[in-house]
């Protein structure tokens, strides 16, 4: 059985593809970090964000995903209660 | 008209194809496949001819349209060359009649006539280099010539075409199909350009080496609030930022491809390479994509003086009637208060 991945292992995942993909330093990117008001994602950067996270984590986002997060610890959240 | 005239609504295509539900087309051609099916082609075409007429005479708006864009293209000196005159009343009737013409091809070629057609291909190897290396390509095409006999012909040739459609539309234009054709299988996409469902779809069937095939030459109602204007034809049209967006998101490339009539069994296709990749970085990305559309708007321009009587946008494309947003249309759409990252 493979081991559970911790929190902080997939807010690295979730800041590595931030900063990769989007140019953000890794201050920036903190998990209440919000994605509209601190970091200025629109619905293209989230479909991004989406593209970007399922590659990385292989966990897919759905489009009423998308429209609940908010914060980073929104996206780490997601990604953990599917992992 | 000037280009800021032309823009007057903000967003321009006032009079959106997506309200009109393509009136015509849609009733035309179920009316047209069950004269094809009782008549043949040759019987057929004096019908088709008969139904143009009467959505000529009918159909103010549209031949208002037909006579603006015609006198777009007449406006510049390889336009006017390819008309040949000023244009008027009767050519309007011409560009009606080239558009029966192709969904009788369409038909004939839905009904298994494929191989009766001639198909000079131009630059086919643009997209060839994708296919042999099992890469899949969007291909941007437009409502110019026809872009269904490149899914037919793509089919012959054992190459996997997906096309994306507007949702409504493309449930309705299926249903057609399958009647006409119950055996063939139509890969048409319905999507949400704003929808990351979509987009996981479409890359599904990119990194099976499948093709996707999009027309940009229209506002969808998704891309309300993702268009730009840009210049064609003397004028401003607000085109969909969806086609460049996607392939950016996929990292695929951009391959134009425009089939234009050359007579009654001849097409011929025209293939460029528009982007081996396309790069948005995030602070410039509208800009990246307003090169990339013009670029785009210059090759149908190109096309439209080439063949001038199929293009076939029968609404107010350039919003010349327009003065204000009208309510459903492209253009009203806005950010939702809901502040979240895929409103």
């Amino acid at each position: 059985m493979a081991a559970k991945v911790s929190q902080s292992e997939i807010l690295g995942w979730v800041v590595e593809v931030f900063q990769k993909e989007f140019d953000f330093g890794g201050d920036e990117l903190q998990l209440d970090t919000h994605l509209i008001d601190d970091l200025d994602l629109d619905s293209i950067d989230a479909i991004d964000m989406a593209v970007r996270l399922e590659e990385r984590t292989s966990v897919t986002f759905s489009d009423e995903d998308l429209k609940n997060l908010r914060t980073i610890r929104d996206v780490v959240d997601l990604i953990d209660g599917r992992l | 008209m000037d280009a800021s005239s032309d823009s007057a609504s903000g967003k321009a295509q006032p009079t959106s194809w997506s309200r009109i539900g393509e009136r015509g087309s849609l009733l035309g051609i179920r009316f047209t496949a069950w004269c094809y099916r009782m008549l043949g082609r040759r019987g057929c075409l004096p019908l088709v001819y008969a139904i143009v007429t009467y959505f000529f005479l009918t159909d103010g708006k549209g031949r208002r349209a037909s006579r603006a864009y015609l006198r777009r293209v007449d406006a510049t000196p390889e336009g006017h060359r390819a008309i040949g005159h000023t244009p008027g009343f009767l050519d309007s009737y011409r560009h009606y009649c080239a558009f029966a013409l192709a969904i009788v091809d369409r038909l004939a070629i839905w009904f298994g006539a494929l191989d009766d057609f001639e198909f000079e291909m131009h630059g086919s190897e643009n997209i060839d280099q994708y296919t042999e290396a099992g890469r899949g390509a969007l291909i941007l095409g437009a409502h110019l010539g026809s872009f269904d006999v490149l899914r037919r012909l793509a089919q012959r040739s054992g190459i996997v075409v997906n096309v994306v459609m507007f949702t409504a539309n493309a449930e309705r234009i299926n249903t057609i199909f399958r009647e006409i054709s119950p055996e063939t299988e139509t890969r048409v996409i319905a999507v949400d350009p704003t929808s990351v469902h979509s987009v996981f779809a479409i890359r599904e069937r990119l990194r099976r080496g499948e093709h996707v095939a999009i027309l940009g030459d229209r506002i969808e109602v998704g891309d309300r609030d993702r268009s730009i204007p840009t210049p064609l034809l003397g004028g401003t049209v607000e085109l969909p930022q969806a086609p460049f967006l996607l392939a950016g998101l996929l990292g695929c490339p951009v391959v134009l491809v425009i089939a234009l009539r050359s007579g009654p069994w001849g097409y011929r296709v025209f293939t460029e390479l528009m982007a081996e990749r396309v790069v948005l970085p995030r602070r410039e990305r509208e800009t990246a994509v307003a090169a990339l559309l013009t670029t785009y708007a210059r090759r149908l321009e190109h096309y439209c003086k080439v063949a001038p009587y199929q293009w076939f946008n029968f609404f107010d494309y350039w919003g010349d009637a327009a003065s204000t947003s009208q309510p459903g249309c492209p253009g009203d759409g806005g950010r939702p208060a809901d502040r979240t990252v895929s409103s």
